[in-house]
Parts: structure tokens; C-alpha cells; sequence
């Protein structure tokens, strides 16, 4: 039953995802490479570790085709139950690395719970609003549950703690509520609600650091050194670039290590510099269409289920994409959000690939099997 | 769209008809409208298609504004962009240009460079660490916190600013270094060039020193020039001359990262050296007037000049400036000594020394006289030791009186009752006058720092300046150089050279030379003539004539400046005495009981050869009490060791060649009398055969 597959599905396999989704990474592999060189062994490690995970990547997106859909939102409260364990585990046995407490050493890499918690939020919030049938749109009561499934992985990830990550599961959750059918009261009550949580956390909830850096945000030149000194790097290393670019491993701001995480969260910033506006506007444009492609696949959907965990995937990745965006580009404070399947990291690359995978998945299955 | 929509209404049929999903299944059954649930599923799907276009348009949105922020940090503000990515990565460090070099005319050596090595040691990167710290405290043979101290003091000066571990050390130690420098990776050595006085404490007002810029003076300065810590050139030539001198910085360019370690060096660029000058000066001149001036430990100013030319041979003022106490900044202590010392070491005297000119601008006086047509050779005065002018009786020098005085004789001997008559014939706005043309009370326009214009009075001065009216009195007192008259040493030589040469004024100039790095000359020297007396051949010949009285007549007042005979060479010279104080407590004292700062001022000007003069020299001791015994032996020993270097150079050269050598001063001197007069300076006397001889005895 688990392996029951049918060829015919072979037909309407998504070809175009699959495409977008191997020219995106092999950019961001070249990218990797570039940034992360060592001057005198040549590519580094991480280049191949992260080759390596877009291989795992693949493997697990043809592993994941082979189920249903539905059977996998259905096991989506199964992987919930442990996700919130695995971040439990974390808060209280790992020790904390640069103060946070995320990665659970497996041995042979370093899981960081929170990236997978995102997938599974969307396919647990997927399931439950599919199952929900409320003429007239939701009231605030059918919320309740997915408020709850929403804020134990929400929680968990804020006080290790993760900001970030912590404001993608919210910003899932709203965008997903967004696109299931509201009554306007509840809609109301949703904003006024979220606006007053916005300013109880500003004033309780946020740690010092992260509060500096909204604050630098707001006025970059009153902190050089530090976070605005961040985003300065990384204003200039995009901007350098010009119109072609400093050329492939020519770029100054990354390889003098003037900009920070330049193969994590400032990745695309390296990019920008080496291949100049005209690089840029080439990867945004196959990055976008992309996610335009994941938007068709849920206008495709066949059903509800569908539609809603092709949204909640498109979305994670778009969202995490703008905040990544925004903040290389200077419009928006340094928050720790990786550019999905650009960015160095095991966890956050098998993450979105799976998202990926899910997408082709229902795009594959919206088409009746004759 | 249609055929979606059918083909997913089929297919959710078809699902329907294959028993639907558990879970989904599960929650159907809890539902009551079961049965039209294909409607409806197909309109809430309908409705997050609906959605999804929204979504579509979000993503579009972001897309645009993504590509525009793009646009304006990659295209429109790229430049900027560049640049700032450019200065993140390139470091420059300046290195030091060599400083010109200074040399006496002769070429000889006075200031130079030479390399000295300092150990530095770049914070920013580097963390101070107990075994290097060890090893070179070990090698340099000094405490390891002596040498913390040096890097804290540097504490809050920009990190890649190098800290100065020790300076100027050997050449052995830099070996040492050297050897060691796998212990010591983060040391370095850098070169920096070091001035060198070759001669010691010679000319010190002249050349000056350097010092470390000072705030006021960078601030003023070109900041792409100078920077904090760089020696600029603080006082005399060193700062007069400091844009000649200072070159031009180089640069190293090097790439670092962003903790500041240097990846690789980009092209720099090489320093240029500073300019070369060549002085007027001539070493051994300058050496005897200043070994002359410290026997005794004198104060006073010695200056020899050409006297067609404006060059200064010699420009000393005594006592020295220890150089050694004004590199690096001068101590308050020092200083203060500097400033208690009564013989005023920090004054240079050449310029800054304004002295009553006493007997010496008796020369003016005579001149003005016979230019003037008020005294003529043979006009003679009757001496009787004073001269009683109103109620007053103005006393000769000598008490017993000279007699029968002539004009020569007057010269020779300073007869003061000569003068006295002479000045109040001339009167006081005549003498003022003839005492311009000799660059008296005016700023010679010296390269050097501070120059004082002393004073030649008239009424109007007084008038304005004390508010008194002239007393005709006080023209006696200024004939005879006292008075309010005062002179710098350095104008009583110009006046001597106007003497000598016949009536021009040069300025008086100490840059014989300027070479450029490339050895190419950027500036000569040409004599600059500020004035001209014409027509006055004749009578300049006279004063002259009384002046070689002065120093080669029995009675005269000058003999001490007679030079080896051996030379024959005759020479012409005025003493004088500056009156300090007039009190009459001193006047019946021995000279040797009167306190050294009531003592007299000694003056003696002179010039050589006689027949041709070429050049002058006037020596000022302060306090010296008699021209004639305490500078005229020091005007003869330089003038001595003149002639002794200039007959060795001839004899060098063949005799031939020595005459021609000396042709073209006298050349030079014809030519400028001829533009004035159409007759040699000192064969015209038709100019002034047409005037009247004076016989009779000038009227009291």
C-alpha cells in the first residue's frame, strides 16, 4: 500500500518545478562555491556538504511523489507530535551555540527542528482547515484549533530563540487563514488581535538584541559597527556590482569578509556583487517564476487539501524569499531568514526542496489519472 | 479554465464514487450536506483560485519592487557603491620622503639624511602575546613594560597606525631581528629617514630644525600633505623653505580584509625626494665667525657678504641654538633656560638684533656730506674734544681732541665733533634719507625668519611716536649713529656693501641653488638689485678711502682687521660703538668694573680689497665695548681665511684662468655703475668736479 504507485502519474510529473528547481539551485551551488572558497584547497566543505544535501534533496522529493497527498497530510499530525519533541529536546538539552539553542546533533549532520516545523505547520494547518467545512466563512471558535497547532511550534522556536523562523510559522498561519474563507468580524478580530500582540511584543517578548536591531534598522547610520554595519556591507556589495557584475569569485565585500553570513543569510548579496544587476534580475526572475509556477500548481489543485498545501509551500518559500530580500536590499531590519534554496544550510535546503516536492506532488495529482 | 474545473469536478466525483480518503472521509460523515458536496467543494475551491490570483499579484508586486530596489543600488547608485566597496579594501600607508638635503656653497655636507630603523609593531589585527614580547624585549635589551607602555600610550589612535617599539636602532639589532623573525611575525622594521647635522650646531638660526607637525599647523596645512606625527620644518630655512624641501609622500597600497589583514600589495607609488639646496654659505667662514664669536663665550652676530652679489658667506649669530634640545620638541626646561640665558640664544641676532649703529653710520654721514656738497676731501674741522651745541656739550670719544680734522682723517678716527657739525648742516631729514639709500631702517628682505626693520628717526616718526616735537640736539646724537637710531647687523653689512660696491643694493640672499630629485637645477641664484645711489662714484671712492685710513692708518681705529700681509690685500673698515646705557654712575668706572649688560655694543664693518672690494663683513659683539679690539680681529680672521681659500683655488687653477675668474665681478659692477652714469664707478669724477670745494672751516 505504501508503495503503490501509479505509472500513469508518470505522465503529469512536473516537469517545469523540477527545472526551476535545479536552475535556482545550481545557481545557488555556484554561488556557494564562490563565497565559501578557501584561497588555497579551493572549494570547501560546505560547498560539498551542500551538494550533497541537494542530492539527498532529490532523492527524498522522488521518495515523497510516490505517496498521495492526502496520505501525507494525514501523517502530518504524527510528524507534529515529534517536531514538537525534537524542539522540546532542544530547548532543554542542547547546549546553546552564539546563544541560541536550534541544532540537535544527529552525527551526521546537525538538524535544526525549526526549519522542518515550518513544513510541518503548514501541512498540519493544511489538513485541518481542508477538514473544515463552515458556510459563510470561519468563525473565530473554528480558529481555535489551528491557533493552538500554530502557536506550540510558534513558541518553541521564539524562546530558543529563533525570531525568524518563529515569524515565518505566524506569517504561515496568516497566510494561510487569509486564504481559507473568513467571516469580516473575525477577520477584524484576527488584526486588531495581531496588532496588540505586535506591541505586547515589542515591549515583553523581544530580547534586547532583537529589538536593537529594529532599531537599527530604522536609523542604520547610528550603529556602524554593528548590525547597521550589517546591512551597510551588504547595501555596498549588491550595489558595487553594477550592471554586469565583478565577475565570478571577483567579488571584494564577500571574499575580504567585509559581509557578514555571506553564504548564509547574506548569500544572495554575494551573488549581486559577482553578477551584477543583470545576474539578479536572472535568478529573481527564475525564483519568481518559481513561485508563480507553485501559485498554478494551487489554481490546479483538485481539491481543497491540495490547494492549501500548494499555498502554505508557496508561501513559506515567497515569504522567507521577500523578508531575505528586503533585508540584503536594506528595507527591512537584520532578521535571521535564510533565502530559501540559496542559502548555506542542511536543514533549511531539505526543507524547502520537500516543499518543493510537495508542490510538484499535488501538481502531479491534480490531473485525473485515466 | 473550463476544462480544469470540469476535469477536476470528475475527478472529485470520481473520488467520491472510489470511497473518498479516511481522514477526509471522516470528517465528511459529521457532515449533513454530504450530499451536494461536490458544489460546494467546487466553489470554496473556486474561491481559493480566487485567492491564489490575489497571491499571484502579491508575488508580482514584491517581484517589482525587489528589481527596482535592484536597479537603484546596482545602476543608479553603483558608482558610489564601488567606491565605497573600494575604500573598504584598500589600505594605504604612507612612506616617508627623503627631505632635501642641505649644502654649503661649496658643496659641502651641512644637513643630509640617513636611513634609521624602527621597530613597529600594527595593533589592529594582532594580540600582544608574552613570547614575542619576550623575545624582542630579550633582543632590543629594554624591559618588556617599557614596551607596553609605548603601545598603551598608543591607545585610541586608529589601530593600523603602526606603534613605534623602539626607534632608530642599529644596524646590529635590525640583524638581530632579522634572525629572529620567526618568533617575531608581527614585527616589523620600517625605514624612515633621519636629518643628519653634519656640522653640528653651524648656522642653527639659519637652517633650523624640524618638529612634529602641531595641531594649529595641520590644521592650516594641505591634509592630502601632511598628517599627524609628520615632521614639518620648524623654524629658519627648514620651515621657510619646507615645500623645497619635503618631497613628496609615497604610498603603499594594499588589500585587506575585513579584520585588516593585509591579503596582497597593489601597485604604490615611490616617494619623491625634496629638493636640494644649495646655501651662499661658505662652512669655513661660517665656522671661524662662529668659533671666533664663542671664545669668551660672546653674544653677538657675525655677517660676510659679497659685495656684488647680495650672497651671505656667513650668517652667525651667536651663542648657537643646541639643536639637540629642539628635535622632538623642546622641553619647557630647556626653554625656559633658553629664554633666562642673558647672552639670547633663542634671538638670532643677524636679523632680529636691532643695536644702535654707533660710529659705523658715520659712513652715512660722510656720504650724505659729500653728496650732498656740504663737505668735500680737504673741508676740515677743528676738534677740540667736545662740541657745544645750545646748552649742551656733546663729547668727541677722545677727550684730548683730534685737532685739525679732514675728511679722511675724520673717518679713519670717528671724530665725533666732525660729525656733529656735519649732521646739524645736513639735518635730520637729509640724514634719513641718504639712510634709506643705504637700506638702513628697512627689512633687507633676507630669507630669514622674523627680521627686524630697526628705525631711522625723522620728526614725523617722533611726532607720531612719542608725540614730541624734534629737538635739533638730537640730530647730533644720530649723526653719530646713537640716539634713537637702530640697526640689525645685517643692514650695517648691506649698507658696507652699498660702500663697496659703489652704490648698488643687492638683497641679500642666503639660496644659491635649488635641484630638483633629477639633479636639474630648479632655482639659481641672481644677484636682485632692490636699489640703486647713481652718479655717487666719487664719493663712495672717498668713503672708502676713509675707511682703508681707518684700518691701515697709525691713528686708525681699525687696525685689528689688517690681514696677513702675505695676501696684500688692503682692507677698508669703520669700527663702532653702541652706547647701551648713558648713566653716569659706569662713565668713571674701569671698563672690566662696568656690569657686562651695561657694557657697549662693539661694531666693526669692513670690506676687501680695497681697490675692488668683493666682499663684506660686519661683526656685532654684544657688550664688547670696542669695535676696534673686540670685532675687528674677528672681521680679519675671516676675511684671512677668504683670501687664504680664494688664492689656493686660483693657485689651483693657472694664473690665467684666475684672472679671468675674476673679471666678471668687476664686470658686473661696471655695467650697473654704466647704466646710470656712462663712466666707471670709480673714475667718474666729473659728476662731481662741477661743485664747489668747501675750504673754509664749517660754520658753528
Amino acid at each position: 500500500m505504501i508503495f503503490q504507485f501509479d505509472r500513469r502519474l508518470l505522465q503529469h510529473f512536473d516537469w517545469v518545478m523540477l527545472l526551476l528547481l535545479i536552475l535556482v539551485s545550481g545557481m545557488a551551488l555556484t554561488n556557494l562555491y564562490s563565497s565559501t572558497y578557501i584561497a588555497d584547497t579551493g572549494a570547501s566543505s560546505v560547498f560539498y556538504k551542500q551538494l550533497l544535501f541537494f542530492c539527498v534533496g532529490l532523492v527524498m522529493i522522488l521518495a515523497l511523489m510516490t505517496q498521495d497527498y492526502t496520505r501525507i497530510a494525514k501523517a502530518g499530525y504524527v510528524f507534529y507530535v515529534l517536531i514538537a519533541l525534537a524542539l522540546l529536546y532542544t530547548l532543554f538539552f542542547v547546549k546553546a551555540i552564539a546563544g541560541a539553542q536550534r541544532w540537535i546533533n544527529l552525527g551526521f549532520f546537525n538538524l535544526q527542528p525549526s526549519e522542518p516545523a515550518k513544513l510541518i505547520l503548514i501541512l498540519v494547518l493544511a489538513s485541518c482547515y481542508a477538514g473544515m467545512d463552515v458556510p459563510g466563512g470561519c468563525r473565530l471558535r473554528d480558529l481555535i484549533k489551528p491557533i493552538a497547532l500554530t502557536l506550540v511550534p510558534f513558541g518553541l522556536i521564539l524562546v530558543q530563540p529563533d525570531l525568524g523562523t518563529a515569524l515565518i510559522c505566524a506569517i504561515v498561519f496568516v497566510s494561510m487563514t487569509l486564504f481559507v474563507r473568513l467571516r469580516w468580524a473575525t477577520l477584524g478580530i484576527l488584526v486588531s488581535a495581531g496588532i496588540a500582540c505586535i506591541f505586547i511584543g515589542w515591549k515583553f517578548l523581544l530580547k534586547d538584541y532583537q529589538r536593537k536591531r529594529i532599531e537599527t534598522f530604522l536609523n542604520p547610520e547610528g550603529d556602524p559597527m554593528n548590525h547597521g554595519y550589517q546591512i551597510m556591507q551588504s547595501k555596498i556589495a549588491v550595489g558595487s556590482g553594477k550592471v554586469f557584475g565583478k565577475g565570478f569569485m571577483e567579488g571584494t565585500q564577500g571574499h575580504l569578509h567585509f559581509l557578514p553570513e555571506r553564504h548564509t543569510d547574506f548569500a544572495f548579496s554575494v551573488w549581486g556583487e559577482e553578477w551584477g544587476f543583470a545576474g539578479a534580475v536572472f535568478f529573481l526572475s527564475c525564483y519568481f517564476f518559481l513561485l508563480i509556477w507553485g501559485i498554478n500548481v494551487v489554481m490546479s489543485a483538485k481539491d481543497k487539501l491540495g490547494a492549501l498545501l500548494a499555498f502554505g509551500c508557496t508561501m513559506l518559500i515567497f515569504w522567507q524569499a521577500v523578508i531575505n530580500l528586503c533585508m540584503i536590499m536594506g528595507f527591512l531590519p537584520v532578521v535571521g531568514v535564510p533565502l530559501p534554496l540559496f542559502s548555506y544550510g542542511g536543514s533549511s535546503l531539505l526543507t524547502n526542496m520537500l516543499a518543493i516536492g510537495i508542490l510538484m506532488n499535488v501538481r502531479m495529482r491534480s490531473f485525473p489519472v485515466t | 479554465m473550463f476544462k480544469l474545473f470540469t476535469d477536476d469536478m470528475k475527478n472529485i466525483r470520481k473520488q467520491n464514487r472510489r470511497r473518498p480518503e479516511p481522514l477526509l472521509d471522516a470528517e465528511r460523515r459529521k457532515d449533513p450536506g454530504l450530499a451536494i458536496l461536490p458544489q460546494r467543494d467546487d466553489s470554496e475551491l473556486g474561491g481559493l483560485r480566487k485567492k491564489a490570483l490575489y497571491s499571484l499579484v502579491l508575488v508580482i508586486f514584491f517581484f517589482a519592487v525587489i528589481v527596482t530596489r535592484l536597479w537603484f543600488l546596482q545602476i543608479q547608485q553603483g558608482d558610489s557603491y564601488s567606491e565605497l566597496a573600494d575604500s573598504n579594501r584598500v589600505r594605504y600607508q604612507e612612506i616617508a620622503a627623503p627631505r632635501g638635503n642641505i649644502y654649503d656653497r661649496r658643496g659641502r655636507e651641512i644637513v643630509t639624511n640617513r636611513p634609521s630603523f624602527n621597530v613597529i609593531w600594527t595593533r589592529e589585527n594582532n594580540k600582544i602575546d608574552d613570547e614575542w614580547l619576550k623575545t624582542l624585549s630579550r633582543i632590543l635589551g629594554q624591559d618588556t613594560s617599557t614596551l607596553l607602555e609605548k603601545i598603551r600610550k598608543m591607545v585610541g589612535v586608529p589601530g593600523h597606525i603602526p606603534v613605534r617599539l623602539a626607534e632608530d636602532i642599529s644596524w646590529d639589532l635590525v640583524a638581530r631581528i632579522e634572525n629572529n623573525r620567526m618568533y617575531l611575525p608581527e614585527i616589523k622594521i620600517e625605514v624612515v629617514p633621519l636629518r643628519v647635522y653634519h656640522q653640528g650646531n653651524m648656522a642653527s638660526h639659519l637652517i633650523g630644525y624640524l618638529g612634529e607637525i602641531s595641531k594649529e599647523e595641520l590644521d592650516k596645512a594641505d591634509k592630502e600633505l601632511y598628517r599627524g606625527g609628520d615632521l614639518i620644518g620648524k623654524m629658519g630655512l627648514e620651515r621657510l623653505r619646507e615645500k623645497d624641501l619635503r618631497g613628496e609622500k609615497g604610498r603603499d597600497y594594499m588589500e585587506v580584509n575585513a579584520l585588516g589583514f593585509e591579503q596582497k600589495n597593489l601597485k604604490g607609488i615611490e616617494p619623491l625626494p625634496g629638493q636640494d639646496l644649495h646655501l651662499t654659505i661658505d662652512i669655513d667662514l661660517q665656522r671661524i665667525a662662529e668659533e671666533e664669536m664663542a671664545k669668551d663665550n660672546r653674544a653677538g652676530a657675525v655677517v660676510a657678504m659679497e659685495a656684488n652679489t647680495g650672497r651671505l658667506l656667513a650668517l652667525a649669530s651667536a651663542p648657537t641654538l643646541k639643536l639637540e634640545e629642539f628635535v622632538g620638541g623642546i622641553s619647557q626646561k630647556a626653554w625656559q633656560a633658553n629664554l633666562d640665558n642673558p647672552l639670547h640664544p633663542l634671538v638670532n641676532k643677524v636679523v632680529q638684533g636691532q643695536y644702535p649703529p654707533g660710529s659705523t653710520y658715520k659712513a652715512v654721514t660722510a656720504f650724505a656730506g659729500l653728496a650732498e656738497g656740504l663737505v668735500n676731501p680737504d673741508t676740515t674741522v677743528f676738534c677740540p674734544g667736545s662740541y657745544k651745541f645750545g646748552n649742551r656739550v656733546y663729547r668727541c670719544w677722545k677727550k684730548g681732541g683730534h685737532g685739525t680734522v679732514s675728511f679722511k682723517r675724520a673717518v679713519a678716527e670717528s671724530c665725533d665733533v666732525y660729525f656733529y657739525q656735519l649732521g646739524l648742516r645736513l639735518g635730520v631729514e637729509r640724514l634719513a634719507r641718504y639712510a634709506k639709500m643705504f637700506g638702513l631702517g628697512e627689512l633687507t628682505g633676507v630669507e630669514m625668519e622674523h627680521e627686524k626693520p630697526g628705525l631711522i628717526p625723522t620728526p614725523a616718526w617722533k611726532k607720531s611716536k612719542r608725540g614730541q616735537p624734534w629737538q635739533e640736539g638730537e640730530t647730533l646724537s644720530i649723526a653719530i649713529g646713537q640716539g634713537y637710531d637702530l640697526t640689525t647687523p645685517l643692514q650695517i653689512a648691506v649698507m658696507t656693501s652699498v660702500i663697496a660696491n659703489g652704490g648698488t643694493l643687492y638683497r641679500p640672499s642666503v639660496i644659491e641653488t635649488v635641484f630638483g630629485p633629477d639633479g636639474q637645477a630648479a632655482h639659481t641664484f641672481t644677484p636682485e638689485v632692490l636699489k640703486r645711489v647713481p652718479g655717487q662714484g666719487k664719493n663712495f671712492k672717498l668713503v672708502r678711502e676713509g675707511m682703508v685710513e681707518a684700518v691701515n692708518s697709525k691713528r686708525g681705529t681699525g687696525r685689528e682687521a689688517q690681514v696677513d700681509a702675505a695676501h696684500g690685500i688692503i682692507v677698508g673698515g669703520k669700527t663702532g660703538t653702541a652706547q647701551v646705557v648713558r648713566l653716569a654712575q659706569y662713565k668713571h668706572l674701569k671698563e672690566k668694573d662696568i656690569p657686562y649688560e651695561y657694557r657697549d655694543h662693539a661694531w666693526f664693518t669692513c670690506f676687501a680689497p680695497a681697490s675692488n672690494p668683493e666682499i663684506v663683513v660686519t661683526v656685532l659683539v654684544e657688550h664688547g665695548l670696542h669695535g676696534g679690539s673686540a670685532s675687528a680681529p674677528i672681521a680679519a680672521k675671516i676675511l684671512n681665511r677668504y683670501f687664504e681659500d680664494k688664492f689656493s683655488d686660483q693657485g689651483k687653477a693657472s694664473e690665467a684662468a684666475a684672472k679671468e675668474a675674476r673679471k666678471p665681478a668687476k664686470v658686473v659692477l661696471s655695467q650697473e655703475m654704466l647704466e646710470d652714469t656712462d663712466a666707471p664707478a670709480d673714475e667718474d669724477a666729473e659728476d662731481n668736479g662741477g661743485e664747489t670745494p668747501q675750504q673754509e672751516q664749517l660754520p658753528h
